[in-house]
């Protein structure tokens, strides 16, 4: 039965273990930097390619169709040609979580600097701003808490795909030490692996919570939460 | 109100061109929807607005009012005709043409301060100057003490405020308002119309006032260009220069009274036009 569910106590030893002799926190540190790195490849190129999309009409109408093909597709299924390209290590790890969350990114912003009221728009030009200054100081901000939202969407992604490459690949960090232990029919450390994975993603989500608080402290649904 | 000594920024440059005023001259537009037939919206406007006046524009929801407005602001693309702001013609948005939406249009990420200083940064002003005029204006406006709320925070009357305060801080030469108390109770409404009137004797400007409400048209404007249902087209032009009263004593003479009861005879038959279009 110890093999089927391990006794809680047996989880928790393990993870006390595992935090004790620095296991844990060179696999998290590992797990993270793939996953921040992934995430930050993808809000660059996301937000940027969104902005371009929802501008200038032949790009559009090429990363249309191509975003219509991809979004629903599990990007992780072309981790064999991302091995191919970029080798076993990190690069191809945090390449293809990054591509993986880039989808939502893109078209959240897209969404988001599409439906900027016309009227924002045409005060701000108005008042004097140049066409550069009217997209960074007013579409991009405008389109602040939808590309937020995809920004939120994007990070567990890297953390998702961030793990099952190294369950795949192997290369050190949370997964690979959980499937490590699946190997070895070492259940308690395939619980703790869970747990600790879940900790690791629920102190994420909560980061993502806080920072979006603090960029949009001028919105409507931050201010009724005081 | 006539006699309150102008402060010294209202003196700050004001280009006065000796061709003050606009002129509006053959404008047609088309509105052409991404589906179907283009529809005509203006058709062979012209009008001429003196310098310092303040006219009204009248007409049925749909009659291209609005339109008109977007056009001398520059905002869209002038299909045919000439429109002439201070003997400039006009190509596209300027900070000469200021102008007012009846969706107050505030940047909702800024606070009041900085949505007012937002079009004085674009003009290189001084860091203390810049401050200077917006707190003059946020003043102006009865905003004093919210300087840092953002538009969320803020009621109707007082978003609509601070797009007026952010406006004038530019010191544009004409004013554009497109229904800028459409959006508000009866009672901020009648408020806010003093207080255009008192900031307007104040330190007068060109003004354009699209709206739908008679009564308002009537008690503010010097004339009140009234249109016809689709395609807008002007109808006529009457002169509502009510006498230098305040406003709730010009609102009990038989003057305000007669003038309200003409324009209203003829947006009256060009609402049922459009009204009648609609059921087509």
């Amino acid at each position: 039965m110890a093999f089927l569910l391990p006794p809680l106590t047996g989880v928790v030893t393990r993870m006390f273990h595992d935090l004790f002799n620095g296991r844990l926190a060179i696999d998290i540190g590992i797990t993270l930097f793939r996953a921040i790195s992934a995430f930050s490849i993808a809000a660059i190129s996301g937000i940027t390619l969104g902005i371009l999309i929802s501008r200038v009409r032949p790009i559009r109408w090429f990363f249309d169709p191509l975003l219509s093909i991809g979004l629903p597709m599990p990007k992780v299924a072309l981790l064999p040609i991302f091995m191919l390209w970029f080798g076993l290590f990190d690069a191809s790890k945090i390449l293809m979580a990054a591509f993986s969350a880039s989808f939502q990114i893109v078209v959240t912003t897209w969404a988001g600097t599409r439906g900027v009221e016309r009227e924002l728009v045409w005060s701000a030009r108005s008042l004097g701003a140049s066409e550069r200054q009217i997209l960074w100081e007013v579409i991009f901000r405008a389109a602040m808490p939808q590309i937020l939202t995809g920004l939120q969407i994007a990070m567990p992604i890297c953390v998702i795909v961030v793990l099952v490459t190294e369950m795949v690949m192997g290369g050190q960090g949370l997964g690979d030490s959980m499937l490590r232990s699946a190997r070895y029919v070492d259940s308690p450390g395939v619980f703790a692996g869970i747990v600790e994975i879940g900790l690791l993603g629920f102190c994420v989500m909560k980061t993502m919570e806080v920072v979006r608080r603090r960029l949009l402290a001028w919105h409507q649904e931050t201010q009724k939460d005081h | 109100m006539g006699s309150v000594a102008r402060s010294p920024l209202d003196q700050r440059e004001r280009s006065q061109g000796a061709s003050g005023g606009i002129t509006i001259s053959g404008v047609n537009h088309e509105y052409r929807p991404p589906r179907g037939r283009p529809v005509l919206a203006l058709d062979g406007i012209s009008l001429e607005v003196a310098d310092r006046e303040f006219i009204a524009m009248l007409g049925p929801s749909g009659c291209g009012k609005s339109t008109l407005l977007y056009l001398v602001g520059g905002f869209m693309p002038l299909q045919q005709g000439r429109i002439v702001v201070n003997g400039k013609q006009v190509t596209g948005p300027g900070p000469d043409r200021g102008i007012v939406f009846q969706n107050f249009a505030l940047f909702p990420w800024k606070t009041v301060r900085d949505n007012v200083l937002y079009g004085l940064e674009k003009q290189r002003l001084p860091k203390s100057e810049r401050e200077e005029i917006a707190q003059h204006y946020i003043d102006m406006v009865h905003l004093a003490g919210f300087e840092d709320s953002y538009p969320s925070q803020l009621s109707g009357g007082m978003k609509q405020r601070v797009a007026i305060a952010r406006t004038l801080a530019i010191k544009p030469d004409t004013l554009l308002m497109d229904e800028p108390f459409g959006a508000l109770d009866a009672q901020t409404r009648s408020l806010m119309q003093e207080e255009l009137v008192s900031i307007w004797t104040q330190s007068p400007t060109t003004v354009v006032f699209v709206t739908h409400d008679v009564r308002e048209a009537v008690l503010l404007a010097d004339r009140v260009a009234v249109m016809t249902a689709r395609p807008g087209r002007l109808k006529e032009i009457v002169d509502t220069k009510m006498d230098d009263l305040p406003q709730s004593e010009v609102m009990k003479t038989r003057k305000y009274l007669d003038m309200v009861d003409y324009t209203w005879n003829l947006v009256r038959e060009e609402a049922i036009a459009a009204d009648s279009e609609k059921d087509r």
